[in-house]
């Protein structure tokens, strides 16, 4: 191949001349959500998902996919398969009255409760509950934080299921507020070419 | 003060994050997933984001500015290890690559915390985050791929046989060795290798790759006295194409 770029004039030669071949099958990963903490004290909010082998290298994977510019204090990462989530409404529909009520009092298990508080916003974190099961913990969530806005949808994580960052890797973000120059708006490429413009009219 | 030991400490430990971050820029697009593309590209930014520190640092012991000690010099005048100038080959050579060197990079900042010359104990104290997220992305890829399937192992391990040789190139002591250590500088490379040794034993012992015998291993050196393999010359050539076009451009 040739090209200007000369990472991909050396990448390896793609099938053999005169052949054709089935393509190969996809060995796919699975996916874990990332939820984010932009500064401390306020809650954690759902981000999007990585692709990863393990819980761990989703953390490391995370941590660079979504916090490699603006600012974050913490991050935790999870299993998709370990999210459990309601029916979403619409209108002024709150989806708690969807949801059937569940006694467990006898749990001990904790989850963590997102909500969904604007359709096409992320699910913000809105509490933690104990609970025996995730029906159990939604009925919780229901009476502790269900009760004064429309919820659309919400979400019941195990907490125990959850890698969170450690208090000594706080320290992962410490350069972040440096690194303007990954964001494009830092640069300032049309105050430079007014310049030059100016520059050389004048010549 | 006679400043020649501390620019040698400092010129090769820059030359070893532009050289290395240069390298695995290289990947940017390139990564074997979309995550692992990112994450190994900021490291590699991070990399360079080292090198400009330190180079900083000479520029204010006389040196010429950062850009022109980056683009301008030609291999013979590089101080990096030969390790960072090896062609990425396969991806299991550029994650072996990245253990070995990272873990060493991590645990000289560290030391380098205490130095006695203190804007360098700055820029130590600085980066720590940074290489935490470094070393943390290789120990996890290495504990991962290093006991994961008989294709994945057999690969880490014909890399970290073929790497060990350079990696020890790293240690590849100063002719100022002994002022270093003296001034309180840096504790050397003697005692960085030790540590080195014992993480690196550490991780792999978690997984299926083993070390290769020492007995027989020969350090590649020459690298900090500017004899590079035939691999650093292009790479600086196309590291530096933009700026030899140019090299009083504004950007």
């Amino acid at each position: 191949m040739n090209s200007l770029d000369p990472r991909v004039s050396r990448l390896p030669q793609v099938g053999q001349e005169g052949k054709i071949f089935p393509k190969a099958p996809l060995d796919q990963f699975g996916t874990y959500e990332v939820f984010v903490q932009s500064k401390e004290g306020k809650p954690f909010q759902h981000e999007g998902i990585v692709h990863a082998p393990n819980l761990e290298l989703a953390y490391v994977l995370a941590k660079e996919t979504f916090t490699r510019r603006f600012t974050c204090v913490s991050l935790y990462v999870v299993d998709t398969r370990d999210v459990f989530v309601s029916p979403l409404t619409d209108g002024n529909r709150n989806v708690y009255d969807l949801l059937d009520d569940v006694n467990d009092d006898e749990g001990k298990n904790k989850f963590e409760i997102y909500h969904l508080a604007k359709r096409g916003k992320q699910h913000m974190y809105a509490g933690t509950v104990v609970a025996a099961s995730v029906g159990g913990a939604l009925s919780k969530a229901k009476a502790q934080f269900g009760k004064e806005k429309i919820v659309y949808n919400v979400w019941a994580i195990e907490t125990s299921n959850i890698r969170f960052t450690q208090h000594e890797e706080r320290e992962l973000w410490l350069t972040l507020p440096e690194k303007k120059f990954r964001d494009a708006a830092e640069y300032k490429g049309g105050g430079k070419l007014k310049n030059f413009l100016e520059s050389s009219s004048k010549s | 003060m006679n400043n020649l030991p501390l620019k040698e400490l400092l010129y090769k430990m820059a030359d070893d994050q532009l050289i290395l971050g240069h390298r695995n820029s290289e990947w940017t697009g390139f990564g074997p997933l979309l995550e692992e593309d990112i994450a190994f590209s900021s490291m590699a930014q991070d990399k360079v984001g080292h090198s400009l520190a330190l180079y900083t640092l000479l520029n204010q012991l006389g040196e010429s500015d950062p850009d022109t000690v980056a683009f301008t010099r030609n291999a013979n005048q590089f101080h990096n290890s030969i390790l960072t100038e090896l062609p990425n080959q396969e991806y299991d050579f550029s994650l072996i690559r990245h253990f070995l060197y990272d873990t060493a990079e991590a645990l000289r900042f560290e030391m380098l915390t205490q130095s006695s010359y203190e804007p360098l104990a700055q820029v130590a104290k600085k980066v720590r985050g940074e290489l935490r997220y470094h070393t943390l992305h290789a120990k996890t890829w290495i504990n991962q791929l290093g006991s994961a399937t008989e294709e994945s192992i057999s690969r880490l391990q014909k890399s970290l046989d073929y790497a060990m040789p350079f990696a020890l190139g790293i240690f590849e002591e100063s002719p100022y060795e002994k002022q270093i250590v003296d001034n309180g500088i840096f504790e050397g490379e003697q005692a960085l290798k030790t540590k080195w040794l014992t993480r690196v034993e550490e991780i792999l012992s978690n997984t299926s790759l083993h070390l290769p015998d020492f007995k027989i291993i020969h350090p590649v050196t020459g690298g900090r006295i500017g004899k590079h393999s035939e691999h650093l010359q292009p790479l600086l050539d196309e590291m530096s194409e933009v700026f030899r076009i140019d090299p009083g451009a504004e950007w």
